[in-house]
């Protein structure tokens, strides 16, 4: 299985954080700024995951999972949302809109790792935690 | 003649035709033989112009206009039963009466009463200056001597008002509104508060202005007792929809006799005077001579022209009143949204600076030297606290506009306050603080919101583990029938007993000294205050001056919908 992760996220410092902090613990990262570039991205590279900013222009992160589900060759990705809408609600919104798990922004660089790896299917170490 | 004269009109010629009146009065007053009349009791009380009793003992004012109006023309034999406000509210709760007049919506008589839907009267409480005193609006308060109602609502109102602009404001009371108007005229006040009716009527008789500061809005109606005459109060918002449209009805008339001083006060003596006069003219012209008409006609067309003027200018007044109030109350919601998309907006670099400033301590972009570690530990440690600052001011704004929404759900408490203590506990350990958690066998799930409830128990802990310098912090749990009892405990400085009063209030923070030592917002405790009213819980403290503090919320096991 490969080590790739796909971001898409369209502010240039968070893309830049998660992919040193990614990179670092040995993942290869493809980037994307908007949901239609991430969409064509994730159809071409079959990411392991996706790490998914919901607040973006036009295409919101709602409307991506939707696209990203519907379509058979990314429908079984897992989709891990990373965004700093931190009201109450928002996380059931985005879970039930097919996200597999969620990360709050802002991300805290000492724990973000963990907490991606732990929505990974199929994950061979021990640091996995069950869900 | 038109309806507008019609009562002068009546007066003037009484005396010719007495005996007339008396028969048609005595003919009209046999009631009609109509079975399905309704006899319907209406409560009085003392407050003109909106309802009293006359100088004949009779019911009057805006209310008692516009019922009598109704009841005519509903057919309802209209009795009343005067008493003060509060015997009012009882009898109508009793049903003794079938309708009150002048009561106010509120949430909580709704429970007990219905209203009718069409509001008859709007009242709020205004601010009138001495003219030349330079108050427009509420900026204009500062250092002003403003004098309210002595045992009313209104210097609490006031004060809730006002309370936000940090304003040096004097109040002083007085038991009259009489009284209270004169002192201004008379200088020893600037401004005094009153109801928008009163100060209609007694503004510039006083030589006072009004201003835009405006408060305290509230709709008044026709309450009757719950579940009862629902069909009168039908019958009221059936005629006040219709009346309230037509500038020359029955409404718009009352409005304008109570309201106007010079109507209802200066007005009938004059024109009796020269009603006597025209009247001894045309009973000398017998029959009734061309000359005299004119002249009658003439007085009639001018007490319409100033009848007409008065009503335009009530109509202007109120309407400029209700902009005033929908201005006043958009540009707070301004503010409000605006202090949110700028905590919101100030949020995202701040976040680039600590998750970068933590990447360059893991050390995972290369070594560090101890002096380089201890500067960006410092850069880490303002950004945070910057952080925590925005969040306070962010949750506050929400708070106040309203936008805050709990999302109540079941979960453990017991591990969720371990949680709590373990964010502390390094804080706690650093200053060498013992940190005891205390949580009983009773404590299970409880159905609430999980994210605010432990935003409250983190900022209560944090508070404590911040003030205190040797000792412990304790936080211990109980449920005791539907509810759960959290305490805070600590060992710190505690809180001097005049302080603890505006302990809960925004951007306080006891004691400058301290707040020069201990760094935050001064919001903490006023966010919690207003999360757990909000849960429907209470926080309370305890405290001696240099024995410790503890701080006790209590708050429903199951809240909200159940899921």
């Amino acid at each position: 299985m490969n080590n790739r992760l796909l971001i898409i996220e369209d502010n240039p410092q968070n893309i830049y954080m998660m992919h040193f902090l990614l990179e670092k613990n040995g993942f290869e990262v493809i980037e994307a700024m908007t949901g239609p570039d991430g969409i064509e991205k994730a159809v071409r590279y079959q990411p392991r995951a996706i790490l998914l900013d919901i607040q973006l222009p036009e295409m919101d992160g709602y409307a991506i999972a939707a696209e990203l589900l519907r379509r058979p060759e990314t429908a079984g990705i897992p989709i891990i949302a990373v965004t700093s809408y931190a009201m109450s609600g928002d996380r059931e919104k985005i879970l039930a809109a097919g996200a597999t798990g969620y990360i709050e922004k802002p991300i805290n660089p000492d724990t973000f790792v963990q907490e991606m790896m732990q929505y990974l299917p199929g994950l061979p170490n021990d640091e996995k935690e069950q869900t | 003649m038109t309806p507008t004269n019609r009562p002068f009109h009546f007066r003037l010629f009484s005396p010719v035709f007495l005996p007339f009146f008396l028969f048609a009065f005595i003919f009209a007053g046999i009631p009609p033989a109509d079975v399905y009349a309704r006899d319907v009791t209406v409560g009085v009380y003392e407050n003109a112009p909106k309802v009293f009793t006359d100088e004949n003992g009779k019911p009057a004012g805006i209310f008692i206009d516009i019922i009598q109006f109704i009841a005519e023309e509903e057919g309802w034999n209209l009795h009343y039963k005067a008493g003060t406000w509060a015997e009012g509210l009882d009898r109508l709760r009793d049903g003794e009466i079938d309708l009150m007049p002048d009561v106010a919506y509120t949430a909580a008589r709704n429970d007990i009463f219905d209203f009718h839907e069409e509001p008859l009267l709007s009242s709020w409480f205004q601010v009138y200056a001495r003219k030349g005193s330079g108050i427009r609006s509420i900026v204009d308060m500062h250092g002003k001597r403003v004098v309210v109602l002595e045992g009313s609502v209104q210097k609490e109102a006031f004060e809730q008002f006002t309370g936000g602009f940090g304003f040096d404001i004097t109040l002083m009371s007085r038991p009259d509104y009489k009284a209270m108007f004169e002192m201004v005229a008379s200088g020893k006040a600037d401004a005094v508060v009153s109801n928008n009716f009163y100060g209609m009527m007694h503004t510039q008789k006083h030589g006072l202005e009004d201003t835009a500061v405006i408060f305290n809005p509230s709709l008044l109606f026709f309450a009757a007792p719950k579940g009862k005459n629902r069909e009168l109060l039908e019958g009221i918002d059936r005629h006040l929809a219709e009346i309230k449209k037509d500038t020359q009805s029955i409404y718009y008339k009352s409005v304008a006799r109570w309201t106007s001083e010079k109507i209802a006060y200066k007005l009938p003596f004059w024109v009796a005077m020269v009603g006597i006069a025209l009247a001894a003219l045309m009973i000398i012209g017998a029959v009734g001579s061309l000359v005299l008409k004119k002249q009658v006609n003439l007085r009639t067309q001018e007490l319409r022209k100033i009848n007409s003027e008065i009503e335009e200018r009530i109509r202007l007044r109120t309407a400029e009143l209700a902009e005033a109030t929908q201005r006043a109350q958009a540009a707070d919601r301004i503010k409000s949204a605006f202090l949110a998309t700028m905590s919101h907006e100030l949020r995202t670099p701040l976040n680039s600076i600590i998750g970068f400033t933590g990447i360059l301590l893991q050390q995972l972009a290369g070594p560090l030297n101890d002096e380089q570690k201890k500067q960006l530990g410092m850069v880490q440690n303002s950004s945070r606290h910057l952080l925590s600052l925005i969040n306070d001011i962010l949750d506050i704004s929400k708070i106040e506009a309203g936008e805050i929404k709990l999302s109540f759900s079941p979960y453990d408490l017991a591990p969720s306050l371990e949680k709590t203590v373990q964010l502390v506990k390094p804080l706690a350990d650093k200053k060498g603080l013992k940190l005891t958690t205390e949580i009983d066998a009773s404590v299970g799930v409880v159905i609430s919101d999980q994210r605010r409830l432990e935003q409250i128990v983190i900022n209560l802990l944090n508070n404590a583990v911040k003030f205190t310098e040797q000792g412990s912090v304790g936080v211990s749990c109980r449920r005791k029938d539907d509810v759960y009892i959290l305490t805070v405990s600590d060992t710190g400085p505690g809180i001097k007993e005049e302080d603890i009063q505006g302990l809960f209030q925004p951007f306080h923070q006891i004691d400058t000294g301290i707040s020069r030592k201990y760094e935050g917002s001064g919001l903490g405790l006023s966010i919690c205050k207003k999360l757990i009213e909000l849960m429907g819980g209470t926080i309370a403290v305890e405290s001696r001056w240099n024995e410790g503090s503890a701080f006790t919320i209590r708050f429903p096991a199951e809240q909200g919908e159940k899921i």
